[in-house]
């Protein structure tokens, strides 16, 4: 019934003349495969052997000499108490220990309950193997050491130990963690580390799960006109009275991708890559994509990923825009982090699938598949993002299968994780299956995927530096 | 930056104060309104909504309804199913919890849930007829449809010092996608009109709130959001007498309702109805409808966690239950078990001048 329900609300939207599959490909959320774009960086001193690599979705970020993405593990709050390594304290808190129990740390429920599959659980150190250094190691730049319990010298940046991850098998994986912003209630994450951004003060960097976007410094987005030519402006007149220039300082001097267009004498603009900047006056929230939909102003961007899978749709929904499936029907991630000191995550079909059967079906894998099912692919499926690929899942287990076994089915997969799409959504732009979960779907559950936010400054939840 | 210095960014670590700068930034206020009706124009008025709770009648420390005390929530629940000394997996305690909070049943629980008592309540006659589980208001008319207060009323989340109460209003003022706003258009008099038509929105636009932080100023603007809230558009009939605003049911009207951090939640009413006492600067009363009881219990779960739903003692999934025992509308036509619940929600409004999108190409809609 609900199927039919779904195919007659999709007909009379697409008899209606409405646009409701727009490609996901031909949006401005992606960089053709075909881009050069890449974020430059500021070249800091690096211990021997760490080195800097690109990466599609986190940017430059810091490697071991044989690739492996670095990470650190930043102490953070939860509701009844702190997990992760404090800065400066010289000691790492992800060690050779095999948690058993949970820590209570997450409100309501309190600690003291045996974790799933203790028989195959292992510890921080073998999940987030410590980036050693030589004995005799010196202080590089913000690279300093710590000495682990076991006598081992570990680097560290900014004061925090840092790691590797066991699901990053090749130079450029990064799916230990992501700095793209992901909510709130998470558990203590993981995060890549690189150098940072070359970026002038007056402008940051947000990062999305769709790129790198350029903001000022307090937040506001940036915009490039078409009417514009590289180093030169012409928005004047009647076009100031919504777009203000992005000022730079008298002693800016161009660098990089950065340059300086003069207005007026004394009166300097930043521009990008050759092309002068401006904010939408009309904007009164951070990160905002409103001012792109004027024609010829686009967001701006260091680099953006590549395009999801070709058959993928983008939708308009209750507070913009979501990606979804070649249906309609919008895309939700999986969030899981477990309850032990050492902030395990339970996203990964590697990891215990109890946290998610209990949510999607009360732990009955049949409920899960109507409640969030998988989205299927074809074998051998290919999209230009490496963040997308095709993956073969066991569903009534979760687990990963070979391709044949029995039951197996093809499914795409957002940085090795399934995605999914959720049985309620009855026609296409509803995501009522956000927020679905322990903690509104951020610390167990499913949270849509927002391209575009127009309500809650784009954030989808609190970015890492609101903690 | 010419603009820069009014524009505000409302982020997490500030939201109090953001809801209040922004609201004074984004609505731009509109000269005092005169004396008898000013606002009223081209036939029109519009408001906005500044506080909602869901109707509960309330005694001086609850004894008439709630002469058993209040209902457990999830920490009280979870301990006296789990506080025995025995050790436990996760998958056994609070992974069985959650499955049950996402996944309810009407099957029957141990633990004993308390309704409120007595027959007085908020509410209106949704369905026309006085039946012998309706309530009498405390003003005395009969025939008011409010089985959610039975259930609600003796949960403390729901109650005047309740956390829903705070939080949803809390919210609701700080975060532009909640934003309620209602126009009445054909208004002759806004005394007493036979003939008016309500049209239910989301603005874009932050509220007027004065020094106090407290009260809301009238005269702002709401622009309305018909791009991604065209879902939240309802047309009623209705009329004013003596003042008040009484509109025919609607057959289906959905509002916006996100609460917390990241989520964007929305409530559906069936046989939707809004009594209102109107003057210029204010709107002020009830609006009432059926609620599905699963789409209800989605938004709860969907917008409150369970830690949320501990502030206040409310356990989903024995909410569920009752509100499954006493739906009173909207059968399932198959097994003829009422889907809804009847419901009313007591809202005050503040004046806004209602400005409609400029119709212009979009390029994300292209």
């Amino acid at each position: 019934m609900k199927r039919l329900r779904w195919l007659l609300s999709a007909a009379l939207l697409v008899g209606a003349g409405v646009s409701q599959a727009t490609l996901a490909a031909s949006g401005p959320y992606w960089q053709s495969k075909d881009s050069k774009d890449v974020e430059a960086y500021v070249k800091v001193p690096m211990p021997p052997g760490i080195q800097v690599i690109q990466t599609e979705l986190e940017g430059p970020v810091f490697a071991t000499a044989e690739g492996k993405t670095i990470y650190t593990w930043p102490l953070g709050g939860l509701r009844n108490g702190n997990a992760g390594d404090r800065r400066n304290s010289g000691v790492s808190s992800c060690d050779d220990t095999i948690y058993k129990e949970t820590t209570g740390y997450m409100s309501p429920y309190p600690p003291g309950f045996l974790l799933p599959e203790l028989d195959k659980r292992r510890s921080c150190e073998q999940l987030w193997p410590p980036v050693l250094a030589p004995a005799d190691a010196k202080p590089v730049g913000k690279w300093t050491t710590i000495k682990r319990k076991n006598g081992q010298m570990q680097w560290a940046y900014d004061g925090y130990p840092v790691y590797t991850s066991d699901l990053d098998k090749k130079p450029g994986d990064v799916y230990g963690g992501t700095n793209a912003l992901a909510g709130g209630a998470q558990g203590i994450v993981r995060r890549p580390i690189g150098p940072p951004a070359d970026v002038p003060p007056e402008l940051d960097i947000v990062p999305f799960r769709t790129g790198r976007m350029i903001t000022t410094y307090k937040g506001f987005s940036v915009y490039t006109s078409d009417a514009d030519e590289p180093g030169k402006s012409h928005c004047t007149g009647k076009c100031l009275s919504d777009w203000d220039p992005v000022i730079a300082p008298q002693t800016a001097k161009p660098k990089g991708d950065w340059s300086v267009v003069e207005r007026s004498p004394g009166i300097k603009q930043w521009a990008f890559r050759g092309m002068p900047l401006y904010t939408y006056v009309h904007e009164t929230k951070g990160r905002a994509m409103t001012g792109s939909d004027n024609p010829g102003w686009h967001n701006v961007y260091t680099q953006r990923a590549l395009p999801p899978p070709a058959e993928f749709t983008v939708q308009d929904s209750r507070i913009g825009q979501v990606l979804a499936d070649k249906d309609g029907k919008t895309i939700y991630i999986y969030q899981c982090n477990d309850d032990a000191l050492d902030q395990q995550t339970c996203d990964h079909p590697d990891s215990p699938q109890v946290y998610r059967m209990a949510i999607c079906g009360n732990f009955d894998p049949q409920v899960c598949q109507a409640t969030f099912p998988y989205v299927k692919a074809s074998p051998g499926a290919k999209a230009d993002s490496s963040l997308w690929t095709v993956e073969t899942i066991d569903p009534n287990t979760g687990k990963w299968a070979k391709p044949g076994d029995p039951g197996a089915i093809h499914v795409w997969t957002y940085r090795k994780r399934p995605v999914y799409t959720y049985g309620d959504d009855l026609k296409p732009g509803d995501a009522n299956g956000d927020n679905y979960g322990e903690f509104n779907g951020q610390r167990n559950g499913f949270r849509a995927f927002w391209l575009r936010d127009d309500y809650r400054n784009n954030n989808l939840g609190r970015a890492p530096s609101d903690r | 930056m010419k603009s820069n210095a009014v524009r505000k960014m409302s982020v997490a670590g500030s939201l109090l104060a953001a809801s209040v700068t922004v609201a004074l930034s984004t609505a731009s206020a509109q000269p005092a309104l005169q004396e008898g009706g000013g606002a009223l124009k081209d036939r029109r008025i519009g408001y906005v909504m500044t506080h909602k709770y869901w109707a509960v009648y309330e005694t001086e420390g609850a004894k008439t309804e709630c002469p058993q005390g209040f209902n457990d929530g999830p920490r009280e629940q979870f301990k006296k199913l789990f506080d025995d000394g025995k050790k436990r997996s996760i998958v056994e305690a609070q992974l069985k919890r959650e499955g049950e909070q996402w996944h309810p049943t009407t099957e029957p629980e141990s633990f004993v849930f308390k309704e409120a008592q007595g027959n007085v309540s908020y509410g209106l006659n949704l369905d026309g007829k006085i039946g012998p589980e309706d309530f009498t208001s405390p003003e005395g008319e009969k025939g008011i449809d409010n089985q959610l207060y039975r259930v609600i009323g003796c949960i403390g989340h729901y109650r005047t010092m309740g956390t829903i109460n705070h939080f949803e209003n809390l919210f609701m003022r700080s975060y532009d996608d909640t934003r309620i706003v209602i126009e009445l258009t054909e208004v002759d008099d806004l005394k007493n009109d036979d003939s008016v038509v309500v049209t239910t929105y989301r603005g874009g636009d932050g509220l007027l709130q004065d020094a106090t932080g407290e009260g809301f100023i009238p005269g702002g603007t709401q622009r309305i959001d018909l791009r991604w809230g065209k879902e939240y558009v309802s047309k009623l009939k209705g009329k004013i007498v003596d003042g008040v605003l009484i509109t025919e049911p609607a057959d289906r009207v959905m509002l916006p309702w996100g609460v917390t951090f990241g989520t964007s939640g929305y409530h559906v009413f069936r046989g939707f109805q809004l009594k209102l006492k109107l003057d210029p600067e204010a709107a002020e009363g009830l609006m009432a409808g059926f609620v599905d009881v699963k789409a209800f219990n989605h938004h709860l779960n969907t917008s409150w966690s369970t830690h949320h739903h501990s502030y206040g003692q409310l356990s989903s999934p024995s909410q569920y239950k009752a509100m499954m025992r006493l739906a009173d509308g909207y059968p399932d036509p198959k097994t003829g078990k009422n889907t809804a619940i009847s419901s009313a929600v007591k809202v005050k409004f503040t004046q806004v001048y209602v400005k409609q999108p400029e119709q212009k190409e979009l390029v994300s809609k292209q």
